[in-house]
């Protein structure tokens, strides 16, 4: 049934929301994504960003966790899904060593600003996986909710350069 | 428990200096990130000053050239019948107005796009070489104004020299591209050169432009990826645009997991240079409906 659902990969610093299912696909190293999925209207979204808190340096965009998680719950309120409805699930925040980066301990951050925000929107956490040495691929299936995720090697991680 | 009790007075001092050294570290730590807060909120504060700059700023960037482009187009229409020679040089006014408006427009809507993470991203073989002309040829006109020689090289391995094909997304790189030579351009002395060179080495597309123009100074060079900032404020009438076009430019090398390496010195010229990793492990556009197979293999999943 999942075969049938059109799928979107979504590039770091970008987020995905379709009022339609979608498969969303996505490989995080260092970076987060969340995914939120409103358990009453079987709609979700994902976001993926790189680090914690945007300050000031280029634009304004989701590459920054602060303004991801905002732009996502945004969204999905705009488009009639309701708070006490949505429900998260984590992933990523490996500590990928990444030759581009000089940010200490970026994983661990990119995951502190997740829950911390979900917990002041609150939005219920019903599942993580984040930390630890290894990549990770997801897919998530607006449709249930369910997500799929796979470890995997920092070799196939695309570098990002953070800075 | 027994031990504590026996410590010497050696011990205790020593154990004392270690704490007092440890709560002194804990302060310093804190001092800085203290420090880095400030910076923060001060950059955060000029953000909003600079962006609403920006609105009065888009009434001039706006308004100007389209009354220009009216007043030229006038000038044309009134043109007698004999007269049609005079209307070449009043429509190439007309074309450098309109293109700068759209390049202006091109970067507002990218910038927008970039901070709604919206941007599209298509991945496809695309052929640097002729893009690479064809964003020279797009800004042909200003070079000539400028009296500029443009210099193009190509370094590539070896097996690809005919070849010059690279997997990315040609409208981001074009506007990436469009940027930095628009900038060579602008910021280029007169009767200069400007040397681009270009290749894939070890799997990485590069593409390099230098200019001999006035150069970028070491605090400018530290903001110069902020959105809506210029550079030189005094020099805003001849300094055209809203400052958006590094930040783009960032953001997309962002995206594509690219990076970009300014080095200037003031007076004598800039190059930059910015690398893109071939992409791995994304779906090429059209292979898209494959997402299971592309992500999962039966077994060693997880499902939450």
């Amino acid at each position: 049934m999942t075969q049938e659902l059109p799928s979107h990969y979504l590039y770091p610093a970008a987020l995905f929301f379709s009022k339609e299912p979608y498969l969303i696909n996505t490989i995080l190293g260092s970076c987060v994504a969340i995914c939120l999925y409103d358990t009453t209207l079987k709609i979700g979204g994902m976001n993926h960003y790189m680090l914690p808190f945007w300050n000031g340096q280029g634009l304004a965009s989701p590459k920054y966790g602060n303004i991801a998680i905002e732009k996502l719950v945004e969204q999905m309120l705009k488009a009639g899904c309701s708070k006490q409805n949505l429900v998260a699930k984590i992933f990523g925040g490996g500590e990928v060593i990444d030759a581009g980066s000089n940010m200490f301990n970026i994983g661990k951050r990119n995951i502190e600003i997740g829950e911390t925000m979900l917990r002041d929107l609150g939005i219920k956490i019903v599942a993580s996986d984040t930390g630890g040495k290894l990549g990770r691929k997801i897919q998530f299936n607006t449709q249930t909710g369910a997500v799929l995720m796979k470890l995997i090697q920092r070799t196939l991680i695309p570098q990002n350069n953070n800075r | 428990m027994s031990k504590r009790t026996q410590l010497s007075d050696e011990e205790l001092l020593e154990e004392l200096r270690l704490r007092i050294k440890k709560s002194k570290d804990t302060l310093l730590q804190l001092q800085q990130l203290n420090k880095e807060l400030q910076i923060v909120n001060k950059k955060l504060s000029e953000s909003e000053a600079l962006k609403s700059h920006f609105l009065s700023n888009v009434a001039n960037e706006m308004v100007n050239p389209f009354s220009s482009i009216m007043g030229l187009s006038k000038a044309i229409m009134a043109i007698g019948p004999n007269d049609f020679e005079k209307a070449k040089p009043l429509a190439q006014l007309i074309y450098s107005e309109a293109f700068n408006l759209d390049f202006q427009l091109t970067n507002i809507f990218a910038a927008a796009r970039v901070e709604a993470g919206q941007t599209n991203v298509e991945i496809n073989m695309v052929d640097i070489n002729s893009l690479i002309r064809s964003v020279l040829e797009a800004y042909d006109f200003k070079t000539k104004q400028k009296k500029l020689s443009i210099n193009l090289h190509y370094t590539t391995d070896e097996n690809l020299a005919n070849n010059f094909f690279f997997p990315t997304d040609a409208e981001m790189l074009k506007v990436i591209l469009s940027n930095l030579l628009s900038n060579g351009i602008k910021f280029s002395s007169a009767n200069s050169k400007i040397e681009i060179n270009a290749g894939i080495v070890d799997n990485e597309l590069f593409i390099s432009i230098r200019d001999h123009g006035r150069g970028i100074s070491p605090e400018y060079l530290e903001k110069i990826f902020d959105r809506f900032d210029k550079g030189n404020k005094e020099i805003n009438s001849i300094n055209e645009g809203y400052g958006l076009g590094l930040s783009v430019t960032k953001a997309y090398l962002d995206i594509l997991g690219g990076r970009i390496d300014i080095t200037s010195e003031v007076g004598s010229g800039t190059l930059i240079i910015i690398s893109i990793p071939r992409p791995k492990d994304i779906e090429p556009e059209g292979f898209a409906f494959d997402g299971n197979e592309f992500i999962f293999d039966e077994g060693d999943n997880q499902t939450f």
